[in-house]
């Protein structure tokens, strides 16, 4: 089997994991004009509390579910307490505000988790599975990767233009002050929004904590692949953030293949740098770059 | 019924209005006059809760609403078309006429609201599925016009719906708005700087100037007013 | 005494022969102050030096040219790297070559990254520099036979001149190189802040479109910005090299960047002063953390990351209540106190009401 095909299977979970992240980014991107720069240590600290309820005697799925649940609170409780209040503020005040939560996580987790380096179990194997007589390297977890990603991407492209409530948030991105005057309570959409995000987040964390280690900067990595994804695709298109995660999840496994994984961050600083350079609103976007 | 009473607004330390009291009762519409600058945009974003007042009050009905969240105030059935920027220009026309309504909870009421708002401004249905921001800019004006209906809103305060209208679109709009006070007991507070079309389709009349209240009374009466006119309302 | 410098600063047409008393003041009293501590406030004192020029070159750039960086922490790894390599197979080169090097190949560096900077804005800016301080530590990683994989490099000390005596403290002596590095980084700063760059990097950032109807070149402007902002880094990495004796990618993290982040608002955006404030805060929270991590005996996990949970406090915190810093609080208080007591009448009220922006809205 060629190198080049078991580094594109590989290249599709990296995808999946990638795209979850630049996800959450544009979710918040839209609904707050706010790159969550702490969207990574959040989704790092829920897993170490996935991480620390599995230790605890609990199975994987409940784990699972830990981590999303607290994903989903600890999202809306970011916004409620520390995002809201500085809503009217200059943008520089607001990102440094979430690079603070960045580092304050960052620390926290080791001072309440214990500083060790962990591993994370999978939910299931991670032997390639098995295609008549030979052995693909995509194995049940990498399928379990791709599923739940999917999945809740389904779920939430449902939720956003199926029903009242995803109409609800949807004014509330696009226009908060109109969305208000037709008796929207923009703040609890935007709460909402940031806590859906931030399961996203969360999903992210515990899908890639298995092949890496967990320790407090994992998802440092991750949080600068799903960036450069969302640039990508354009920073306010949700499709674009999730075709753009799956082409840095390619990307970066070739990167990580033919050159050694320690460059995937170098790799995709030339994306990102090559992106911006020409085009600044993203590959997918229609809109031009907002001067910020 | 809209009151409002000495009603201050000030931007540091400029003064937006000062003690500005008016009262619209259920079923009449009263016009809001005055050059820009007057205060007249202040007022209906102060009543609809966007901007907070340094004083005074405004009441629905008796009930106090000043220090209401501007979602509140909607939700008791006060609409507020702002200027020009009213519709979500992202969303369909569908689902901006859907939003009107969607916080009454009563899909089966707001069903029929939305057909009639449809059978209301006929071009609307036309364009049902189409993004608000390729509508012209009479469209969006029914838009909005359409959507406050689609609120069953008991009050609706206009700001300066004739802006960027044509003259026939706007003659048309202004008769529609004047059906539903008669009939339905709407009650309009319409912001204008075009005074004269304002006067002929209001009950009563309320010039601002530099954030007080230089004149009031019933609309036939300051059309006839040759000194305000001149003064005040340039026609 | 620096907040009253920079008060005055305001008041009198500030002059190169001002800046430069104000500088020789600086260096007598820290060449008394280091003679009179010991070797290990000496140690101290010069990390506050250091990361003063770090956050000195940040503040340039993020407060008063409003390019945020997330990425300084790697430009001071480059700075670090350069004087590593030089010094490497303990070749002697004098400290001065060693700086300058260090300078001139992160300022190279920073003129590339600067005119890729000068065309992005806000979050983009800001995700660009993040993904730049989490590549640049990984290179290191990844070329081991050039940069010495995670164990890194090692540094050999400059000792002191033989005329200094044999028993002279080498952490004195550092600290003297430090104090040095760092009055003649506030020099040239405060010479270009006051002069037609600084008024062009606040224009630009105040309002990009009228800065270039008044004939400013915008993207000169914040590539110049950046430049000087990465040759500021790389001169404290340089000197980092020589504080810490080894050079390696784990010294170099995102937490690096952030702190210097934390440091200029700690300090005040915008204020030079407020970058040596910051410094400060930098280098003695984690003493004050960790003198009382020992006392209650804390488990290592929590007394190493408690300066960092605490960074992240402030960042958080300053933002929500007091975005200006220090300095800012500092320019606060005078103001009040002058409005309350001064004697002009109505002044209180106004001056009230200008500090903060009135937001009539709220």
């Amino acid at each position: 089997m060629s190198r080049f095909f078991v580094l594109t299977l590989n290249g599709v979970t990296q995808g999946a994991i990638y795209a979850a992240m630049a996800l959450a980014l544009v979710m918040i991107w839209r609904a707050t004009k706010v790159i969550n720069f702490a969207q990574g240590a959040m989704a790092m600290f829920t897993t170490y509390l996935a991480v620390f309820a599995i230790e605890h005697g609990t199975p994987y799925w409940v784990g699972f579910l830990v981590a999303l649940v607290s994903g989903l609170l600890l999202g809306a409780i970011v916004e409620r307490v520390i995002v809201r209040p500085v809503e009217s503020a200059p943008a520089l005040n607001v990102v440094i505000l979430t690079l603070g939560l960045l580092l304050f996580l960052e620390a926290l987790a080791p001072m309440a988790f214990g500083g060790q380096i962990r591993s994370f179990p999978p939910a299931f194997s991670i032997v390639g599975l098995r295609l008549g007589t030979s052995q693909v390297p995509f194995s049940p977890f990498d399928l379990f990767t791709l599923g739940s990603v999917v999945a809740v991407m389904l779920l939430l492209l449902v939720l956003f233009q199926k029903t009242d409530l995803g109409l609800r948030m949807r004014a509330s991105a696009f226009n908060p002050e109109v969305s208000r005057l037709l008796g929207i309570r923009v703040g609890r959409m935007l709460t909402l929004g940031w806590a859906l995000a931030s399961l996203v987040g969360a999903l992210a964390g515990v899908l890639i904590a298995p092949s890496l280690l967990l320790y407090p900067t994992f998802m440092d990595d991750v949080l600068v692949f799903g960036f450069t994804g969302a640039v990508l695709g354009g920073l306010d298109s949700a499709v674009g953030a999730v075709v753009g995660g799956l082409l840095m999840g390619f990307a970066l496994t070739y990167v990580g293949g033919y050159f050694g994984s320690d460059l995937e961050t170098v790799g995709a600083l030339v994306i990102l740098i090559a992106v911006l350079m020409v085009r600044p609103s993203g590959l997918f976007s229609v809109q031009r770059v907002r001067q910020v | 019924m809209l009151e409002v009473i000495d009603l201050t607004v000030a931007y540091g330390p400029v003064v937006a209005l000062h003690a500005v009291s008016l009262t619209v009762p259920d079923g009449s519409m009263t016009a809001v006059l005055g050059a820009n600058g007057a205060g007249k945009t202040t007022l209906v974003r102060t009543i609809s809760g966007l901007t907070r007042p340094r004083g005074g009050s405004v009441r629905l009905d008796g009930r106090d609403i000043t220090r209401l969240a501007p979602e509140e105030i909607a939700r008791l059935g006060v609409a507020h078309v702002p200027q020009g920027q009213g519709v979500l220009a992202e969303l369909t026309v569908d689902e901006n006429l859907r939003l009107g309504g969607l916080w009454r909870r009563d899909p089966k009421g707001q069903r029929g609201a939305l057909a009639e708002a449809y059978d209301l401004f006929p071009p609307l249905a036309n364009r049902r599925h189409v993004a608000a921001f390729s509508l012209s800019g009479g469209e969006r004006q029914m838009l909005s016009l359409g959507r406050a209906l689609v609120a069953r809103a008991r009050v609706l305060l206009l700001d300066e719906p004739s802006l960027g209208l044509a003259r026939l679109v706007l003659v048309q709009i202004m008769a529609r708005l004047r059906t539903l006070v008669t009939e339905r007991g709407l009650t309009v507070l319409l912001i204008e700087q075009n005074a004269k079309s304002a006067l002929s389709v209001a009950d009563e009349g309320i010039v601002l100037h530099l954030g007080k209240v230089v004149a009031r009374g019933r609309a036939q009466q300051l059309l006839g007013e040759e000194r305000l006119r001149h003064a005040y309302l340039g026609f | 005494m620096v907040a009253v410098q920079s008060r005055l600063d305001r008041l009198v047409r500030p002059t190169f022969g001002r800046h430069l008393l104000f500088a020789l003041g600086a260096a007598v009293v820290l060449l008394l102050l280091s003679s009179q501590i010991g070797a290990y406030d000496d140690y101290n004192l010069t990390a506050v030096a250091i990361f003063a020029v770090a956050a000195a070159g940040l503040n340039l750039l993020t407060g008063l040219n409003g390019q945020l960086s997330l990425g300084h922490g790697a430009l001071m790894a480059i700075g670090a790297y350069t004087a590593s390599l030089l010094l490497k197979d303990h070749h002697q080169f004098p400290v001065i070559v060693v700086l300058l090097a260090a300078v001139l190949s992160t300022g190279v560096i920073g003129i590339g990254f600067g005119y890729a900077a000068a065309r992005l804005r806000g979050p983009y800016l800001a995700g660009a520099t993040l993904t730049l301080a989490v590549a640049i530590p990984q290179v290191a990683t990844r070329y081991k036979s050039i940069f010495g994989g995670e164990s890194g490099l090692t540094v050999a000390p400059s000792s002191p001149p033989d005329w200094l005596g044999a028993d002279f403290p080498p952490e004195r002596w550092l600290a003297w190189i430090a104090f040095a590095a760092a009055i003649v980084t506030m020099v040239l700063l405060a010479n270009l802040l006051r002069g037609a760059p600084g008024r062009a990097f606040k224009a630009v950032r105040d309002n990009e479109a009228a800065a270039a109807l008044a004939g400013i070149n915008v993207a000169r402007t914040q590539v110049l910005a950046f430049v000087v902002s990465a040759a500021c880094a790389g001169l404290a990495g340089a000197l980092l090299a020589y504080w810490t004796g080894v050079t390696a990618p784990a010294g170099f993290t995102l937490a690096l960047s952030l702190q210097l982040i934390t440091a200029i608002v700690i300090g005040g955006l915008g204020s030079l002063a407020g970058a040596v404030w910051g410094s400060l805060v930098l280098v003695f929270v984690p003493l004050l953390t960790s003198g009382m991590a020992s006392r209650l005996s804390l488990p290592s996990s929590v007394a190493d990351n408690l300066p960092l949970a605490i960074y992240g406090c402030i960042l958080v915190i300053a933002m929500l209540v007091a975005p200006h810093g220090i300095q800012g609080a500092l320019r606060r208080i005078l103001a009040y106190g002058r409005a309350r007591w001064g004697n002009t009448p109505g002044g209180g009220q106004k001056g009230v009401v200008d500090w903060d922006d009135p937001a009539p809205d709220t």
